[in-house]
């Protein structure tokens, strides 16, 4: 197998542009996840989230002709459900658990109920494909304009992570919210509204995954299927721990694992597909193989438990900690 | 606080009662019309009343969006709309064995004569078919039948020997390649038929296979797909819902050309699908119908309608530009495609290492 055909100078930068596509979805969602985890509550709703803000956003592209509005309506219908999961895990105080995982069933079943009601499936519904945005030098190089030409949406998520990542590091309302999310009872201690800040959490949250779905849908695919999300909430909920809840980790350990799933296509397509003599299932568990071994080993090396200490613990005002 | 959440509990609890009502409220009764709700079975009867007509269930594994089941929706909707059967549908049925028997042993306990497990459920059908003599069952993909299960053949790959030699005259670049969900001997035959169909036109083609894994994940599909495209592929087929449709995403707007899957896949990417493989379960269901109504069902036999019984086709694409088609390769293709037909040519049938 000539492996200069996958990971050769020239293959590799195709490789990275796939990747780099592969991972923006989970990315941006994996973000989220970590903000509302780092306010204390332990948001399992998020592949629910995700495949809403991408049902939401097709539907509104379709019906209205404009990416612009259904990106907006994908984070819009994110942060409801955000909201729902906010009700639920901190006004009622219900198992946080629980309640994730309801949110995703109720997401799978009416997106997929919709769908199919909505079209008939009969042709599939397709939308028009984003344009992408030369960037000035480095995009007329002949195979690296594969990585940097992406579309609007790409960069608009990247921005809007990083610029999530700031906010949550950086900058005192930041610092609030992580306050909550390791010990809400000090927090709560100097005036600071649990409640409130771990709802605000979680509506940015939901509107992070909803914008991973639209990422997907309108950015990337320009179609929808029922479960077109599949499963990448899971992995974006298994990222923030993998990237020990901070966020330059988290982004650098998404497009590990883009690379990575980009990376089992190539060598498969290069060794021979079904005339190879590597049974083609394990080039499927590479990328959370990959991922595996790489959170095994951050997590042996680590000296510190990184896990907010209040995660998952529903606040109750004056009850000691 | 304790009563407002109460009655806020409460106005949750009735919402989601009516959410419920609305959906199972909604299913339609019309044989012609779609809708209804997904998870429940949703009873479709045609306008007359029951007599002479079998009552029969199909059984999807997916979505009716999705092209597999998309196909089997349509033949059995259209024996529907004839009279010739009562139908029940039940789509997205779980896909573990344990509980397709459960969904299947209903079925039966509920008087259904013809149950057709749109999928490779062998076992379940098996099984059910011993518990519930009465009822007579199919499952796709050949296996073992018995006394009143039968088996549909899929004979996806001659239409794709055709596709194959019509990709061994466009190519340019001499690579091909095909994506598939998982190495199931409906797929791995189609992909070798594609290859030996181009190898025939064009000796030098190198083929590249790849399996996703997944027969829902769009996104996966249209990455393997890009992936063969870097690797110089210009001509694709796939099998699969996801990856097909992953496959006429990626192909969009390229040089690249593709064969849809199972259904007419065209006007995903008119410019590009050169056609498309057209599985007609129509002539399945109704001779599986009659042989029910005549009491001629038992033993189960293996049901198969191939190119020459129009039970599978090449359907090609008139917007593809004829002009990128030579002479020559079209009218080697129709000359196969008659041999076929008439019996005189067996395109070559491997299911798998």
């Amino acid at each position: 197998m000539d492996w200069n055909e996958v990971i050769g100078p020239a293959a590799a930068v195709t490789l990275a542009g796939a990747g780099l596509q592969s991972a923006m979805p989970i990315a941006v969602a994996a973000v989220g996840e970590c903000v509302a985890e780092r306010s204390g509550v332990l948001n399992l709703g998020l592949e629910g989230m995700m495949l809403s803000g991408a049902f939401t956003s097709f539907l509104a592209t379709y019906h209205t002709g404009s990416p612009v509005v259904g990106v907006l309506a994908g984070i819009g219908v994110g942060i409801l459900l955000g909201a729902v999961m906010a009700f639920l895990s901190v006004t009622l105080k219900t198992e946080q658990i629980i309640n994730g995982i309801a949110i995703v069933l109720f997401a799978q079943g009416i997106t997929a109920f919709l769908f199919d009601d909505l079209f008939k499936g009969s042709q599939r519904p397709t939308i028009e494909r984003l344009p992408d945005i030369k960037i000035p030098v480095l995009g007329s190089i002949d195979r690296v304009d594969s990585i940097v030409n992406q579309n609007w949406l790409f960069w608009i998520s990247l921005a809007i992570s990083i610029g999530v990542w700031l906010m949550l590091e950086r900058t005192r309302f930041g610092l609030t919210i992580r306050a909550v999310g390791e010990s809400p009872q000090a927090a709560d201690s100097v005036a600071v509204d649990v409640a409130r800040i771990r709802w605000f959490a979680l509506l940015v949250c939901g509107a992070m995954a909803g914008l991973g779905g639209a990422v997907l849908v309108v950015g990337q695919l320009n179609l929808f299927d029922t479960n077109v999300t599949a499963g990448r909430g899971w992995i974006a909920i298994a990222l923030v721990i993998f990237g020990r809840w901070k966020p330059p980790i988290i982004l650098a350990g998404a497009f590990l694992f883009g690379f990575a799933d980009a990376l089992q296509f190539r060598v498969q397509a290069v060794s021979g597909g079904i005339n190879s003599s590597v049974p083609y299932e394990f080039f499927q568990a590479l990328p959370y193989l990959v991922t595996l071994i790489v959170m095994v080993t951050a997590t042996i090396w680590a000296r510190r438990d990184a896990q907010p200490a209040a995660l998952g613990i529903p606040f109750r005002k004056g009850v000691g900690s | 606080m304790r009563r407002d959440l109460r009655a806020v509990a409460l106005g949750l609890a009735v919402a989601a009662c009516a959410l419920i009502a609305y959906g199972c409220g909604n299913s339609d009764n019309g044989g012609g019309g779609g809708g209804g709700s997904t998870t429940a079975a949703n009873t479709a009867a045609a306008s007359s009343s029951g007599g002479g007509k079998v009552k029969t269930a199909i059984v999807l594994p997916c979505p009716r969006s999705d092209p597999w089941c998309a196909q089997g929706f349509a033949a059995a909707q259209q024996l529907a709309s004839e009279g010739v059967i009562q139908l029940k549908v039940v789509d997205g049925a779980p896909q573990d064995n344990a509980g397709v028997a459960q969904v299947l042993g209903q079925l039966a306990q509920g008087g259904q004569q013809l149950i057709l497990a749109h999928s490779t459920w062998q076992d379940p059908a098996l099984e059910t078919g011993k518990k519930f003599p009465k009822a007579d069952l199919a499952f796709a993909g050949t296996g073992t039948t018995s006394e009143n299960v039968a088996t549909y053949d899929e004979p996806i790959y001659e239409p794709a020997y055709l596709a194959g030699m019509i990709a061994g005259g466009i190519t340019k670049s001499n690579v091909i390649g095909g994506t598939a969900g998982q190495d199931v001997p409906l797929c791995h035959a189609e992909l070798v038929a594609f290859e030996k169909g181009a190898k025939r036109t064009n000796p030098k083609i190198k083929m590249l296979s790849t399996y996703i894994g997944d027969w829902n994940d769009v996104a996966k599909g249209k990455s393997a797909a890009t992936a063969q495209m870097d690797q110089k592929a210009d001509v694709l087929i796939s099998c699969g819902g996801a990856p097909a449709n992953g496959m006429a995403q990626a192909i969009k707007g390229t040089k690249v050309s593709g064969f849809g899957y199972v259904g007419d896949m065209s006007a995903q990417a008119p410019e590009n699908m050169a056609g498309s493989i057209i599985y007609n379960l129509y002539p399945y269901f109704k001779a599986m119908a009659t042989d029910v109504k005549d009491g001629k069902y038992s033993p189960g036999k293996t049901y198969k309608f191939g190119l020459a019984d129009d039970g599978v086709s090449l359907k090609q694409n008139p917007q593809f530009s004829a002009a990128k088609i030579p002479e020559s390769i079209s009218s080697e293709v129709e000359k196969v495609q008659q041999q076929i037909k008439d019996g005189s040519f067996k395109v070559p049938y491997v299911a798998g290492s």
